[in-house]
């Protein structure tokens, strides 16, 4: 490795360690316990914000954390919604927050440039799938919040395994854009050879290297330009055709087993003829 | 296509909704809020496999964002059904409540009595009534005090 991220690996090693212990501190305080009072639970409010504060700060220190605002804003709905989904008591309350952590999500498909994408997770999953959710929990618990959403299996060590896992992820993502070195100003070798072989017109201010930053959206002309869904559909339609058609089948297996399940079917002939044997 | 910045910003979403999902089915007794967990888990997955999708210019990741979709879809159904079997079985949608199928080595849950809850009661807005009244009955209140 370069001497530059040995020489920043050990505050930036401390800080990670401790956002996760801090993460996992807010987890086991938050996460529905017996012992749960008013003041354990704003502490662990605030050790949350700390660690999430924690987490942004040692992604930057990696190099993995830019200042794009409307990606902030729609990333930290979807974390904190995420983190209330989790640790919120009442299970209806749970399916609205995870509600919001759809719409944060589809907000960061939107701004990476995914947009059938970004539509579809509303669509599909806070307009059909959630809504099944919430069938489901208001014909099995029509009285509301029971003791045992009160209580949780484990929640220390699960919080601690989460932590953990989060720590060691954020690691490799940081030794992932250490890689490529400086990753902040550099853009993938791919869009770099379309943007050499584009006409001089977006290269006019190359010469300091920070214009790089702004990819060509319509340079490579595979994904994120204005006919997006319409490239999406000619790729899911031409190349994986195939795979459509089982996505159908799957579908309409789901379907058939579903009501196979919950239908108890009226007792037939040889039944009868069986009950009275 | 988007800057190696953005692909580092999306994977670390990623693996946060990815991480606190896995706590959340790790630890929840409630089985819809143990299966909210796990969609949460497919959408740290989808953040991430789009954002590589869109990193390498490749339609790949996000027509397998597309299956992962479909398959949620059936996955709840099928799911749902079974919750709503387990649920006419035990009159709970405990995960607890089916500890008699764990392994032979492992203690029993036991549940320890709770305090009193200390939640304040929402008040529930008011609305004027408008025309008559429906003869119902009044012992079987339909408002519930909390969800």
């Amino acid at each position: 490795m370069d001497p530059v991220s040995t020489a920043t690996a050990t505050p930036s090693g401390l800080l990670l360690a401790g956002s996760v212990a801090a993460l996992a501190a807010s987890l086991w305080l938050l996460l529905p316990k017996a012992s749960d009072t008013v003041a354990s639970r704003r502490l662990g409010y605030l050790l949350g914000a700390v660690a999430l504060v924690g987490f942004a700060a040692t992604g930057r220190s990696l190099g993995c954390v830019g200042e794009d605002a409307v990606f902030l804003t729609v990333a930290g709905i979807a974390v904190i919604s995420g983190l209330a989904t989790i640790v919120t008591r009442s299970p209806v309350y749970s399916a609205i927050w995870f509600a919001m952590t759809l719409a944060g999500v589809s907000g960061v498909l939107l701004v990476l440039g995914a947009q059938f994408l970004g539509v579809a997770t509303i669509v599909v999953y806070a307009g059909a799938i959630l809504v099944m959710f919430l069938f489901v929990l208001m014909l099995a618990q029509p009285s509301g919040m029971a003791p045992y959403d009160r209580v949780s299996n484990e929640p220390m060590l699960a919080a601690a395994a989460g932590a953990v896992l989060l720590g060691l992820l954020t690691l490799s993502i940081g030794r992932l854009s250490a890689a490529e070195p400086p990753s902040c100003c550099r853009m993938p070798s791919r869009a770099q050879a379309v943007a050499a072989a584009a006409p001089a017109d977006g290269a006019a201010a190359k010469d300091d290297g920070s214009t790089t930053l702004i990819a060509p959206a319509t340079a490579g002309g595979d994904t994120g330009d204005a006919n997006e869904v319409a490239h999406l559909g000619a790729e899911l339609f031409g190349r994986h055709l195939f795979a459509v058609e089982v996505a159908g089948v799957l579908l309409l297996v789901a379907l058939v087993g579903a009501i196979a399940v919950v239908s108890r079917g009226e007792a037939t002939e040889t039944d009868h003829r069986r009950d009275s044997r | 296509m988007i800057p190696a910045t953005m692909l580092t910003n999306a994977l670390l979403v990623g693996a946060v909704l990815f991480c606190l999902g896995l706590v959340g089915i790790l630890t929840r007794r409630n089985l819809i809020v143990m299966f909210l967990s796990a969609e949460l888990m497919l959408q740290g997955v989808s953040v991430t496999l789009v954002a590589w999708s869109r990193y390498h210019g490749d339609w790949g990741g996000q027509i397998l964002v597309v299956f992962v979709l479909t398959v949620a879809a059936c996955e709840a159904a099928v799911a749902l059904v079974f919750v709503l079997q387990a649920f006419a079985r035990t009159g709970r949608l405990d995960a607890s409540a089916w500890q008699a199928l764990r392994e032979e080595n492992l203690p029993r849950v036991i549940d320890q009595e709770l305090p009193a809850d200390d939640r304040v009661v929402p008040t529930w807005p008011h609305l004027s009534p408008a025309g008559v009244l429906p003869e119902g009955d009044d012992s079987r209140s339909l408002e519930r005090d909390h969800v």
